[in-house]
C-alpha cells in the first residue's frame, strides 16, 4: 500500500480532536506537496463534508471538484471531519443542530491554519455544500487564513418546529377539500400582507447567529461564490410565494460594496452531482478562482496537466481548464 | 515514497491493473482473524459508509484485522466508472485477499459483501479465496441491485419534480437497453452495466447457509437483510432474543416500511439495530472460526 499516487495524496491531521483524515490533490506531480518554496501566493481550495456524506460526495462529485482545480494550479484538499468518513470521532445524535450552532465547526480554523503552513499556501477557499456550507461560514469568520467561499445551496434556517397535529390536520384538509384550498389561498394572502408589513423580520426559525457571521464576512468583502440549484429539493426554492427570500436578504446583509456573486445552475439537483450540475460549478469556480485568485507561477498556469488528462476518463467532455 | 509508521487505520492506495483502489487497514497487533469487506455497489457506498466504517472497527476492536476498500472508478479509488465490467470489480478481490492472507497466511480469512459487494464475495469464495464466507443482502444478480437503485431514483423524483418530467423505472430501463447511460446519484451506469447485469450472479451452490456449508464445507453465513430485519416478517416471533428487544424501536422509526438500505442510510437513528446486527454476526465469525474466548 502506497500512501500517494501521480496528484493524490492521503494525509491526517491532527488538531484539537480527533485525528482527522483527508486526500489532498496535487496540482503537478505527486512530490508537489512536498516541494517548499514553490508555491507563493497559491490558494489552495477545501472541501467539508456535505451533512453526513464522506468527503467524495455525491457520485464522487468532490473527487471531480478537486482534480479539476488542482489541474488548474490550485492544490485541493478533501477532508472528513470528526466522526464522518474515514476521520476518528463520533458523530452527535443531533449532527445538524451542532452544526447549525456552530459547535462542529470549531476545529476548522486550526485545520486551514495547518493545511496553509504544512504546504506553504497563502491561503485557502472553502467550499461547502448544504449543511458544509454553515461549517464553512462559522470557519471562515474565525479564521484569518479563509480567503475566500464557495457555498453549494447554502441555507440560513434551522429545521422547523414540529406542528401540531390540529395543524397537520387542517393543511391535510385545505390541500383536499375546495372550501379548504379557498381557505388556504386566503390565509396565504394574510401572510404576505403581515410580511408587507414587516418587511424585515426574519422567520422565526433563521439560525440568526450564522447570518450575523455572515454579515461580518459578506460586508468585510471576502470573495464569496454562491450557488444555487434549482429544484424543489433545494433549500433555496420558494415553495409559497410568502416564503422568505434568504438570498435576497443575506445580499442586503452583505452591503453595497461586497465581493458576493450569486449563480443559479440551471438542469440540476440540490446535489450537483450529476453531469449538468458538476460540469457548471467546475467552470464558475474556475473562472472565478483565475479571476480572484490568479496564479503567479507560470508553470502552474491553465495548463492542462497530467492530472487532468488522467481525470478526463470520468468526463471526456471535461477537455481543459478554462 | 517514504514508509510511515503505522496508524490503528492505514488509508492508502492499491495497484490493480489500470487504476489504484483506496483502501484502509483496521491494522490489528497479532489478529485472531482477517477479514475482507466487499461494500455496496457505486452510490449505495455513500449512503452505508458510516455504519460499513464501524463495522470495520467493531472487528477490530475484537482482534480481527479489516480491510476494506472502494470499487474501481468509484469514491476515493482511480478508474472511469462507466467502462469498469462487473468482471474488472471480481478481479480486484482474489488481488486484495492475496495481499490481506499474505500478511500472515496462518490467520483465517473471512470474505464479507453487502449488497453487490456479497455477490464478489460470494464468487471469489467459490474459486477458493477465503477460510468463512458473511454476506449481507445478497441480491440474485446484480440487475436486482441496480433495479434497486433506478426504484428509489425515481421514488426520489416523485417527491423533487413535477409529474410532466417524472419516469417510471421501465423508462429507465428501455434507456439502459438501447445503451443510453442512466445517470443515478451521479454515477453513469451504461448500456454495458445493464446488459452484464444479468449474468452476473451468485454462485447456485449460495442459496442458503446450510447447503453452503456442506458443499464448500467451511462457514457461510447469509442475511437476507430486508426479511431478517422487517418487522413485519417476524412479527409473530416473541422469543426473548437481542432483536426481538430493539423491534419496538425499528417499529417506532420506521413501521413496517424497513429495508436494508434504510437502516444503513441513517446510522445514528437505527444504533440500537446496528449494536445487535454487529454482536450477532462478531459472534458467528467467532463460533465459525472457532475462536477461543481469550482471542475475541
Amino acid at each position: 500500500m502506497i500512501e500517494a499516487i501521480k496528484t493524490r495524496e492521503l494525509i491526517t491531521l491532527q488538531s484539537s480532536g480527533p485525528l482527522l483524515r483527508a486526500t489532498c490533490h496535487w496540482p503537478q506531480q505527486s512530490d508537489w506537496g512536498l516541494q517548499e518554496g514553490r508555491k507563493e501566493n497559491v490558494i489552495g481550495v477545501l472541501f467539508l463534508n456535505a451533512m453526513s456524506l464522506p468527503r467524495c460526495a455525491t457520485g464522487d462529485s468532490a473527487v471531480y471538484w478537486a482534480e479539476s482545480f488542482a489541474a488548474c494550479g490550485y492544490p485541493a484538499f478533501r477532508i472528513d471531519m470528526a466522526g464522518l468518513g474515514d476521520s476518528d470521532g463520533d458523530i452527535p445524535d443531533d449532527l445538524l443542530g451542532v452544526i447549525n450552532s456552530g459547535e462542529y465547526a470549531k476545529p476548522l480554523p486550526s485545520v486551514v491554519k495547518d493545511l496553509v503552513k504544512r504546504f506553504h499556501l497563502s491561503g485557502l477557499v472553502v467550499v461547502g455544500h448544504c449543511a458544509g456550507t454553515v461549517s464553512a461560514l462559522f470557519a471562515a469568520a474565525a479564521s484569518k487564513d479563509c480567503k475566500g467561499l464557495v457555498l453549494l445551496d447554502p441555507f440560513f434556517h434551522l429545521p422547523k418546529m414540529v406542528r401540531s397535529k390540529t395543524r397537520d390536520d387542517l393543511a391535510e384538509w385545505s390541500s383536499k377539500s375546495s372550501f379548504g384550498g379557498v381557505a388556504r389561498k386566503v390565509y396565504n394572502r394574510l401572510k404576505v400582507i403581515r410580511r408587507h408589513f414587516h418587511r424585515n423580520a426574519l422567520p422565526a426559525n433563521a439560525n440568526r447567529s450564522l447570518l450575523k457571521e455572515w454579515g461580518k464576512i459578506a460586508s468585510g468583502k471576502m470573495p464569496i461564490l454562491l450557488f444555487t440549484a434549482p429544484g424543489m429539493d433545494s433549500p433555496n426554492t420558494k415553495r409559497n410565494e410568502d416564503d422568505f427570500d434568504y438570498i435576497e436578504h443575506i445580499l442586503k446583509l452583505a452591503g453595497p460594496r461586497n465581493e458576493v456573486r450569486v449563480q443559479s445552475i440551471a438542469g440540476t439537483d440540490h446535489s450537483f452531482a450529476n453531469r449538468m450540475g458538476r460540469a457548471a460549478v467546475r467552470e464558475h469556480v474556475e473562472r472565478w478562482l483565475g479571476t480572484r485568485f490568479p496564479l503567479t507561477r507560470p508553470e502552474s498556469g491553465m495548463a492542462k496537466s497530467k492530472a487532468a488528462t488522467d481525470h478526463m476518463i470520468t468526463d471526456k467532455n471535461h477537455a481543459q481548464c478554462l | 515514497m517514504q514508509e510511515k509508521q503505522l496508524e490503528p487505520e492505514q488509508a492508502g492506495y492499491f495497484s490493480v491493473p489500470g487504476a489504484h483502489l483506496y483502501t484502509v487497514t483496521h491494522v490489528v497487533k497479532n489478529p485472531v482473524a482477517r477479514a475482507l469487506l466487499i461494500g455496496p455497489f457505486a452510490s449505495e457506498r455513500q449512503n452505508t459508509y458510516m455504519p460499513w466504517v464501524r463495522w470495520a472497527r467493531y472487528l477490530a476492536a475484537r482482534r480481527i484485522e479489516v480491510l476494506r476498500y472502494d470499487y474501481r472508478g468509484i469514491g476515493e479509488s482511480t478508474g472511469n466508472f462507466e467502462e469498469t465490467s462487473y468482471a474488472n470489480w471480481s478481479e480486484d478481490v482474489p488481488l486484495l485477499a492475496e495481499w490481506l492472507k499474505n500478511q500472515s497466511p496462518d490467520v483465517p480469512l473471512v470474505l464479507h459483501g453487502l449488497e453487490l459487494g456479497a455477490l464478489l464475495a460470494g464468487r471469489a469464495f467459490h474459486a477458493g479465496i477465503g477460510d468463512a464466507l458473511l454476506l449481507w443482502a445478497p441480491p440474485a444478480n446484480a440487475n436486482v441491485a441496480l433495479r434497486s437503485m433506478l426504484k428509489r431514483r425515481v421514488s426520489l423524483e416523485q417527491l423533487f419534480k413535477s409529474a410532466g418530467e417524472r419516469k417510471s423505472p421501465a423508462d429507465f430501463m428501455r434507456q439502459l437497453e438501447d445503451d443510453r447511460p442512466v445517470e443515478v446519484d451521479g454515477y453513469q451506469l451504461s448500456g454495458m452495466h445493464w446488459r452484464d447485469s444479468f449474468q452476473f450472479h451468485l454462485p447456485e451452490e449460495l442459496n442458503d447457509d446450510k447447503s453452503a456449508t456442506s458443499f464448500y464445507k467451511k462457514p457461510v453465513r447469509i442475511l437476507r437483510l430486508d426479511k431478517e430485519i422487517d418487522p413485519g416478517v417476524r412479527e409473530g416471533d416473541t422469543s426473548d432474543t437481542d432483536f426481538n428487544r430493539i423491534r419496538p424501536d425499528l417499529f417506532k422509526i420506521c413501521s413496517n416500511n424497513l429495508r436494508w438500505h434504510h437502516t444503513f442510510k441513517f446510522y445514528v437513528e437505527f444504533k440500537p439495530y446496528f449494536n445487535w446486527l454487529f454482536a450477532d454476526n462478531f459472534e458467528w465469525i467467532a463460533s465459525a472460526l472457532a475462536l477461543a474466548p481469550e482471542e475475541q
